[in-house]
């Protein structure tokens, strides 16, 4: 393929260097035919270093529709038909054959070109896959070959860039065990953080600087795999030097407000503040507004009552999460609102086109709160 | 399932395709249906301006101009792969991901010929042997 530019130009170069007052012959090539495996891809000039780096791929299941992913962003791929004819002219020595070929010859009739669009990764599946089988205690007795995800699984079944895979698999706090990625299961979590805060008041360490091997090692001795220990580090807390880690106030108040609406469903406000500030351990300072995105809260009568309703068990695309909200309440105000929508992305469309396109704002009058309705 | 896109060219040595692009299609004459491969089309001619063409098929002459597309089109072949994978755990994945996508080629620009084909009253040009340049006609849609 890679011969050598002979003497006399030919094939796609004589079709684009004819010289003023001069024609060539076009003809069918030898191997004239559909051609169904040559595709054409139009594709963005800056996208062309990816190309050539070969950090371009196809993803997607047989059922779905292709998406072509960069390492960091995902597009739609669509076939765009035309009615003209598309004549191809391949380089001479492209589909060169031995005898004397023709000066430019055609080998395709084009039907089209596949055109790409950006959009924002299909992070739902990725969801639904781990939930499946999240990481739980007692797994090790039970058969766990099902269900589970190594890195490439998911880079086959989900239709997003490894960048956006990488960050969902954040979001989701799941974590690497024996190759699998998986999500640990809430309960299970509790589990390690309430005894990760107990050894910490038995040793008298302070939440704010805790030491990572001391802490880890104290988690394996409970039982405790080491990966799980780091985990729950990485979920809870932030590195703040080399080996130190400090448990994060709000992520911290934030878990125990989920376990108590998990256990006891809706409540009384007041009893569930009660309750949270008692659960929350010593020299934190829970808050309602921590909770943004993962409560809703509803006045019946006098009393206020609070409910578990997270953002992240919510869908991804704007469609489904709007209709979802709208389900959930009829109308909200924008206070509300904003914490379930903050996080939708999608290329080319601000949130106030989100909203635009999914609700309908009511305003009664110029200084009131504007209220959005289904549209 | 994973199709990677290989591409050999390496920094800008994408080998560059042309297109000659005209509306409506070119039909090939029923005695030349079946033996179309290495049948000439038509004659490409570059006028003496810069970048238009005219492109004489039978007795149907179109002019055109030579455009620079706004985005590039890559040129892909589906390549199936006949070596053996790697046994997947999932069966009906097996078939797809034999399959690559390379990059054999780059389209920058166009010739294209956008208007409605003008009859020549007289014979083709003469070079041109004349069974081949009469067995094709341009069918305007």
């Amino acid at each position: 393929m890679e011969k050598t530019e002979s003497c006399c130009t030919k094939g796609a170069e004589a079709v684009l260097n004819v010289s003023p007052n001069s024609s060539i012959p076009i003809s069918y090539h030898p191997l004239f035919g559909p051609h169904d495996d040559i595709l054409l891809l139009e594709l963005d000039e800056k996208l062309l270093p990816d190309v050539i780096n070969q950090r371009v791929s196809l993803r997607g299941e047989p059922n779905e529709d292709a998406v072509l992913c960069t390492k960091s962003k995902t597009y739609a791929v669509k076939f765009v038909g035309t009615s003209n004819s598309v004549f191809l002219v391949p380089p001479s020595d492209q589909f060169a054959i031995t005898e004397s070929p023709p000066v430019a010859s055609v080998i395709k009739v084009a039907p089209g070109t596949m055109e790409i669009v950006e959009i924002a990764p299909k992070i739902d599946k990725l969801k639904t896959l781990l939930s499946k089988n999240p990481y739980r205690y007692d797994e090790d007795d039970e058969m766990h070959d099902s269900g589970l995800y190594q890195w490439d699984d998911l880079v086959n079944r989900v239709q997003a860039s490894d960048d956006e895979l990488k960050s969902a698999l954040r979001v989701l706090s799941a974590v690497e065990i024996n190759g699998y990625w998986r999500i640990v299961d809430d309960k299970y979590m509790d589990q390690v953080l309430k005894t990760l805060i107990n050894n910490s008041i038995l040793s008298d360490w302070s939440l704010s600087s805790l030491d990572e091997n001391t802490v880890v090692e104290s988690l394996v001795e409970e039982g405790y795999s080491r990966e799980i220990a780091h985990h729950c580090l990485e979920v809870y807390g932030s590195k703040t030097s080399e080996n130190v880690w400090e448990m994060d106030n709000k992520r911290v108040c934030v878990h125990f407000a989920r376990r108590i609406l998990f256990v006891n469903g809706k409540m009384k406000t007041e009893s569930f503040m009660e309750e949270w500030i008692s659960k929350v351990p010593g020299g934190m300072v829970a808050s309602l507004d921590m909770l943004e995105g993962e409560v809703l809260m509803e006045n019946l009568g006098i009393q206020s009552w609070v409910y578990a309703f997270s953002v992240f068990s919510l869908p991804s695309d704007p469609a489904n999460r709007f209709s979802r909200l709208f389900q959930e309440r009829s109308k909200w105000d924008w206070k509300d609102l904003h914490p379930y929508i903050r996080d939708l992305s999608v290329p080319g469309l601000t949130s106030d086109g989100l909203l635009l396109k999914y609700t309908r704002r009511t305003q009664p009058t110029a200084d009131a709160e504007p209220v959005f309705t289904a549209r | 399932m994973e199709i990677k896109l290989k591409c050999s060219c390496g920094e800008s040595n994408c080998r560059e395709w042309a297109i000659i692009e005209l509306q409506g299609v070119v039909e090939v004459q029923p005695a030349f249906q079946d033996r179309i491969q290495n049948l000439q089309i038509g004659l490409l001619c570059r006028t003496s301006s810069q970048e238009t063409y005219t492109f004489t098929v039978g007795y149907h002459e179109l002019s055109g101009s030579k455009i620079p597309l706004k985005k590039p089109l890559l040129v892909l072949k589906k390549n199936i792969i006949k070596s053996d994978m790697e046994i997947d755990q999932n069966d009906d994945q097996i078939d797809s991901s034999r399959v690559e996508l390379e990059v054999i080629g780059i389209i920058r620009q166009r010739i294209l010929f956008k208007t409605r084909p003008k009859a020549l009253i007289s014979e083709p040009q003469p070079a041109v042997k004349e069974k081949v340049s009469a067995s094709c006609r341009v069918v305007a849609k």
